[in-house]
Parts: C-alpha cells; structure tokens; sequence
C-alpha cells in the first residue's frame, strides 16, 4: 500500500462520518487515527452531543461488526465477555462457548463509568490484551478491533469513576464538545427533514486484511530522532517527582500528582504518524507531536487537590508543557 | 542515487544541509574572530607600547603576546564547541526557511539502514521540492553581532587610554638608580666579548658607587677614567651595535658624573651658606646636547629609552662645559627667552647663567621660594628694628621677597667665576631679601643707600 493510498481512504473515511456528524472533524480524524494506530478511544462529553452517533456512523462506514454495550451497576463481565452454557449436541451434553458483544470490531462502551470496576475490567482486559478468559479459556478477539467508550462527567452520582491504570489503556481522551450555531443549524437541518444522511462503506468486504495494511503503513512512518527527543522530553516533562530541571517544572510540580506513563509517549509518536500519513507525508513533523499530546497524554495525567480547587485542567498543563520545553 | 539525479537541480537536499552547516560554522567562526581579536590586538599594542618603553623585556613580550594568542585561541574554541551547529539544527533552519515541516531535518537525521526504502526516496523527492526556496547567500547572510560592535568600542577605548595615559604613567615612573644603570650596561656589553673588559669596569665603578666609604673624589676619577675609555672604544669600534651599547654606557657614566659633581657642589653649597644664587635645574637644562648625545651612540637612538636619554641629557648638563657653542645654541634654540637682549647689552652676561639655567621655565626658582620665609642675605641696620623685632626678624611678619641675579649677589659678596659655576647646578634656592643694597654700577640702580622710611614699612609688611 502507498502512503497516497492511505490518505485517500482515510478521506473518504473522514467524509462518510461527516455526512451524518455535523462538526467535530478533529475528533472524527482522531478516532480514525486511533483505529489506524490500534488504539481504544474514550470519549467524554455530556449526553446529546453525538458520540454513540459517531461510532455509529464510523463502523457503518468502516463496513467492520459493531456492538454497542450499554454500561450498567447491574452489568455483569460475563455479559460482555460471554460465558460458557450447556448445549445439547447429539444426545451429548456439553459447555460451549457464547461469545458476548465484546467479539466485534468495533465495540461501543456506552457510559463505561456506570459499570462496576468488576464489569470495567473485564473490558480493559480484552482492549489491552486483545483476548478474553472464561473458565480458564482464552478467547481472542478479531483484528482489528477498538473500543469506543463514552463517559459522562455530569450525573456522577452512582458511577464508578475509572481507575488511573484502565485510564491509560485508552489511546485518546477525546472531548467532545457542544456544536457551534452554524454546526446546530446543519444538525437541525439534517436531523428534522424529510432526507437523512446515509453511510456509505468504504472498505471492501476483505476490510479487515485492507485496515492491517494501513496499520502497518502506519508504522512505517520515519520520525527523526530530534523529534522523537523531543516527545521524550514532553511526556518526562510531565512528571513531578523527576527533577529534570525543566522549565515548565513549577507547573509540574505545583498541580501534577502523577505523571503520563510510557504508554502516553507511544501514543503521542503513533499518533503523530498517523496524522502524517493523514496528510500524506511519511514522515512526521514537531507539529504532528503537539496536535496529538492533549488527546494522548490528558487522561495520562492525574491532577492533585490543588490544581482541583484552581479549576486547572490537564489541558491546562499539558498546554504549559508544550509552550516551556523547546523543541529543540 | 537514481533518484538524486532525477533531482531539477542537481542537487541533493543532505547537500544543502551540508553547506549551510558549514555555512553556519563559518558565520560562528567569524562572530568567534570579531568578538575576541580585537581585544587581542589592543593587548598586542599594549605589549608593544610597554616594550618600547622598557617596561617589558622582549622575552616577557613575547612571551606576554604568545600567552595571549594561545588564550585567544582557547576562547574562540570554547566560544565554537557548544556553538557550532549540528546537521539539525542546520536543518532545521532549512525547514523553517523553506516552511517544509521537518522534511529536511527527517532527512538529514534519520537512518537511512533503518527505512524503508520508498519512504526514504518519497521524503528525498518531497524535500527536494523545496530546495528552490532556500538560497543560502540570500536567507542566510552573515550579520555582524552586536558584542562584536561592542568589542570593537571597548576596544578602542582602550587604546585610546593606552595612547594617551601610558605617557603619563611613563613620565611618572621611578628611574633606575645610577648603579643600576650602570650593571645594566654592562651587563649589554658583557654580551659582546671584545667588550667585556669594559663591562668588568662597569661592573666594578657601580660596586664602588653603592660603597658608601668610597669617597666622592675617588668615584669621580673612576668615572672619568672609565668615559674616556669607553669614548676611545667607541672611535675604535666598527660594529654600529658595539658603539651603539658604547654609547648607551657612556651615557650611564655621565650620570654617575652629575651625581658626582653633585655631591661636591653640596659640600660647597654648605660652605657657601647664606650667599645668593637662583634655583638650578638641571634637568631642564641641556636639551640640546641630549641631541648630540643621542647622535654620538649613532642609529642606536630608536632603540635607547626615553628614561635614559633624559638622564643622558642630566649627565651632560651636569657635565656643563660652557665653551661649546653647541649647548648655547641648543639651549637658545630650547627657549626664546634665552636669546641676548641687544639693548641691555650690560645685562646679558649677568643675566646670561640665570637665564640659561632657568630655560623656557621661568620662574621655577620663585616658585620654590616659601612664602613665609623670613628674609636673608644681608641684616639690616640695628635702628631700623622695631621693638620686639631681632635678627631674625619679625615673628609671624610676610616680608616682600626680590629675587636678584646671581651674578650680582655673586659680584657684592666677590665670588670667582670658578664659584659661581658650581652654584650654577646646586639644587638651592636662594632668596635676596628686599633691603640688601644695589650695586652702584647697576644701571638705573638707586643711588641712595637710605632703606625704606619707616612709615612705609608697615604698608610693605
């Protein structure tokens, strides 16, 4: 496959999903490159704005299984995983595997913050290890496959907020947020007349095979080595107890409990490739790095009780890290 | 390869890193060289100016100016090392000039071994497409720094403070004493082998200089003895060098003369205790045979010091032969005021010594005088005292002080010429004082041998 190649099915991609979601290109441009990267994405916004919508539309266009699972308290790991029931074969009883909604492409996890931990991990289990254990059986998932996850961060009475070790196992944390009037306006548009937008697929039926392709298209992408450093830099950057002596270290250390983890510098330079590849470069720029560090590394960062009662977000750090540390 | 030729220029993007590297390093180098050469040739100066005035040695010159290059050099290094821009950062440069989004800097640091092979080629053909935005004479001219600018003014600040106050700080230096000057010359002569006879007398002379129970008499001789030598030398002498350091030694030898005859004339100038003259100074005196001093040790002028031909020109003043028009012509050449008056024509040899010993600075014995002093020379007769008054005069009085011609005090008091000429370069001011009567054959002199009324004394004091 060709880096042109790539770019051209990303667009169409890109433009499938924006039939039927008004606004949010960078997200839908995120989420496509998490996919492409082999990443999950959590997404996070208040109920209304689209984000069962777009997953939707995303795997519709993708062409790939989708199941949607809605999180509950109630909900159980077996209801997700699957579990062993006793079928009778032939006049021979026997336990047999039923798959639960976790084995499909692209999975949707609707409001995961309502699970139990219990329920929670059981996702997180198969999205890091792509597979899943009943009864001392390992069930591997299809490639490709992402989770989708949504949380809302109103109405958190009675949620299971997650934990910082399932946070990270999140490629992105996308934000999704209120539409502009123009975008309202289309939406209305859409959404209140008689036409509605359709999806339409663009991978062929061998679409599995074809996304490996881009997967490993994707990883191909160059990075030099002063970029790479420079991403290193970035994500050290955001650890308090390191004393690098940097010059964002007051920030860090005034509002920053725990620092990104290696899995957020992986996720910067995949990600970053991704965006390259996007734009049909192979190779990947410092500008490639800050469009993708707030998405990767904001879930990463665990903000302390001071930067709680200031109303700082890690947006607002992370925004401080990339302005103090030079990119070379 | 292929694709480098397929290239519209000819050229491959790494090469163009390569060269504005290089291009760079050299900006560095020259911001390196702005920056410390010119305090390094102030400090050459300085040396030299410090060399030409014997206050260095040509070893410590050397020395000091070798030490300087070598520091120079350091620091350009040390200025260049952490400086000198890697082929990142030049290409990074390139980048931003040509807004290629890190396509050269991925090109100029990847690993090639490392890629695959289409992607290295699809990024050389991207990168190259912007190799026509980039002209390193136009987007990377050198600019001269501003610390260059301001090492340039430091700089010239400096010598300009060097130009003006190292004269000064020259003129204000301790001399070397007179056995000093004398081991040194001979210290120059022992150096050539036909002359170390003469550097032992030297030697010998500046050992009996600085023995006190050497009497003055003795050392006189020596030197005396040892000029003549040494100005037989000289004629002898075909190197120019040899007469040179002759030169430069005999000029040594007439210090120690002045000094001498100095120390005689002191002796004297006790004896003569309470006579008239005018203050001596010898060392403004006798410009003009500084001249033919300097022109007897021939070209090796350039090469003596300031000090020591001014202590050349003490020497022979103090030598003083005043039948040699030479002087009287160098010294009327030295001040106007030393040239005869042709109206008062019986001043003029009265005047003559006092004038001629004054020089160009007139005046200077006066102002030696202390204002307060009370007056000497002759007393005054017994009824003009007031009560309360003594010999000595009044206690705590001012007393207007006249300063009279050495000649005519000399004449009154019946000194020989022999006399006056040792006076003539004894360091001693000798004041008059206001009621010491005229000579009658000075002309418009008062006749009348009656002092002051005493009504008037009081308006005087």
């Amino acid at each position: 496959m060709e880096p042109e190649q790539f770019q051209a099915m990303f667009k169409r991609l890109e433009t499938e999903v924006q039939k039927i979601i008004v606004g949010h290109n960078e997200i839908v441009r995120k989420v496509l490159i998490a996919f492409f990267a082999g990443g999950h994405v959590l997404l996070e916004g208040v109920p209304g704005l689209g984000k069962t919508l777009l997953v939707k539309s995303l795997s519709q266009a993708l062409g790939i299984s989708f199941k949607r699972i809605q999180f509950t308290p109630d909900l159980m790991p077996s209801d997700i995983v699957g579990t062993e029931v006793l079928t009778e074969t032939n006049g021979r009883r026997e336990f047999q595997f039923k798959q639960g909604p976790i084995f499909a492409h692209v999975v949707l996890a609707d409001e995961i913050n309502r699970a139990t931990p219990k329920t929670q991990s059981a996702v997180l289990e198969a999205m890091e290890e792509r597979q899943v254990t009943v009864f001392g059986d390992s069930h591997l998932l299809e490639s490709p496959f992402i989770v989708l996850a949504t949380q809302n961060p109103i109405e958190l009475e009675g949620t299971y907020p997650l934990p910082e070790a399932q946070l990270d196992r999140f490629f992105f944390k996308l934000l999704v947020t209120p539409p502009e009037p123009a975008e309202l306006k289309e939406i209305l548009k859409r959404t209140t007349g008689t036409v509605a937008g359709e999806v339409s697929k663009v991978l062929p039926d061998d679409g599995g095979k074809l996304v490996g392709e881009m997967k490993q298209l994707l990883r191909q992408v160059m990075i030099a080595p002063p970029i790479e450093d420079y991403v290193v830099r970035l994500v050290h950057g955001t650890q308090p107890e390191a004393n690098n002596g940097g010059p964002a270290q007051t920030t860090v250390k005034q509002y920053i409990r725990f620092g990104s983890s290696p899995r957020g510098a992986q996720a910067i330079i995949l990600g970053a490739k991704g965006n390259a590849l996007a734009d049909s470069r192979v190779h990947v720029s410092y500008e490639d790095v800050e469009s993708i560090v707030f998405p990767a590394l904001r879930h990463r960062i665990i903000l302390n009780f001071q930067a709680e009662a200031e109303n700082i977000t890690t947006d607002h750090v992370i925004a401080e890290i990339v302005k103090q540390i030079p990119r070379n | 390869m292929q694709e480098s030729l397929r290239l519209p220029n000819h050229e491959r993007p790494e090469d163009l890193i390569q060269r504005l590297a290089a291009r760079l390093s050299r900006h560095l180098l020259w911001d390196s060289l702005l920056i410390f050469l010119p305090p390094v040739l102030v400090l050459v100066f300085a040396v030299t100016l410090l060399f030409r005035a014997s206050w260095l040695n040509p070893v410590a010159a050397i020395v000091t100016i070798m030490g300087t290059l070598g520091l120079a050099l350091l620091a350009i290094w040390l200025r260049l090392r952490p400086r000198v821009p890697s082929i990142a950062a030049a290409a990074r440069f390139a980048d931003r000039q040509a807004g290629a989004k890190d396509h050269f800097l991925t090109l100029a640091t990847v690993d090639p071994a490392n890629q695959p092979a289409t992607f290295l080629a699809r990024l050389r053909r991207q990168t190259s497409g912007y190799l026509e935005r980039v002209e390193l004479k136009r987007d990377f001219p050198y600019r001269v720094q501003r610390s260059a600018y301001w090492s340039a003014g430091g700089s010239l600040i400096v010598v300009l403070l060097l130009y003006f106050f190292l004269p000064v700080a020259q003129s204000a230096r301790q001399p070397l004493t007179l056995s000093q000057r004398l081991r040194e010359a001979a210290r120059e002569l022992a150096k050539k082998p036909d002359l170390k006879a003469l550097a032992k007398e030297l030697e010998t002379l500046a050992a009996k200089l600085d023995d006190p129970k050497t009497a003055a008499e003795e050392k006189q001789a020596m030197a005396q003895k040892l000029e003549k030598k040494i100005a037989e030398q000289q004629k002898k002498e075909e190197q120019k060098d040899n007469r040179d350091l002759l030169g430069q030694a005999a000029n040594a030898l007439s210090g120690t003369e002045q000094q001498q005859s100095a120390g005689g004339q002191e002796q004297k100038k006790d004896q003569d205790k309470g006579g008239g003259g005018l203050q001596t100074n010898a060392q403004q005196e006798g410009q003009g045979e500084s001249k033919q001093s300097q022109g007897g040790s021939g070209e090796g002028k350039g090469e003596s010091t300031a000090q020591s031909s001014r202590d050349i020109d003490q020497g022979k003043s103090a030598q003083g032969d005043p039948k040699e028009p030479g002087q009287d012509k160098n010294r009327q050449g030295d001040g106007k005021n030393n040239q005869p008056d042709p109206n008062r024509p019986g001043k003029d040899a009265q005047e003559k010594a006092g004038q001629t010993q004054g020089g160009s600075k007139e005046g200077a014995g006066k102002e030696q005088v202390p204002a307060e002093a009370p007056p000497q020379g002759g007393p005054p007769a017994d009824r003009f005292y007031q009560p309360g008054e003594g010999k000595e005069g009044l206690k705590g009085a001012g007393y207007v002080t006249v300063q009279l011609p050495e000649d005519i005090v000399a004449d009154s008091k019946g000194e020989t010429r022999a006399t006056k000429e040792s006076k003539n370069n004894r360091s001693k001011t000798q004041v008059p004082v206001s009621n010491v009567p005229l000579p009658a054959h000075v002309p418009n002199a008062a006749t009348e041998k009656q002092p002051l009324p005493l009504e008037y004394r009081g308006i005087i004091r």
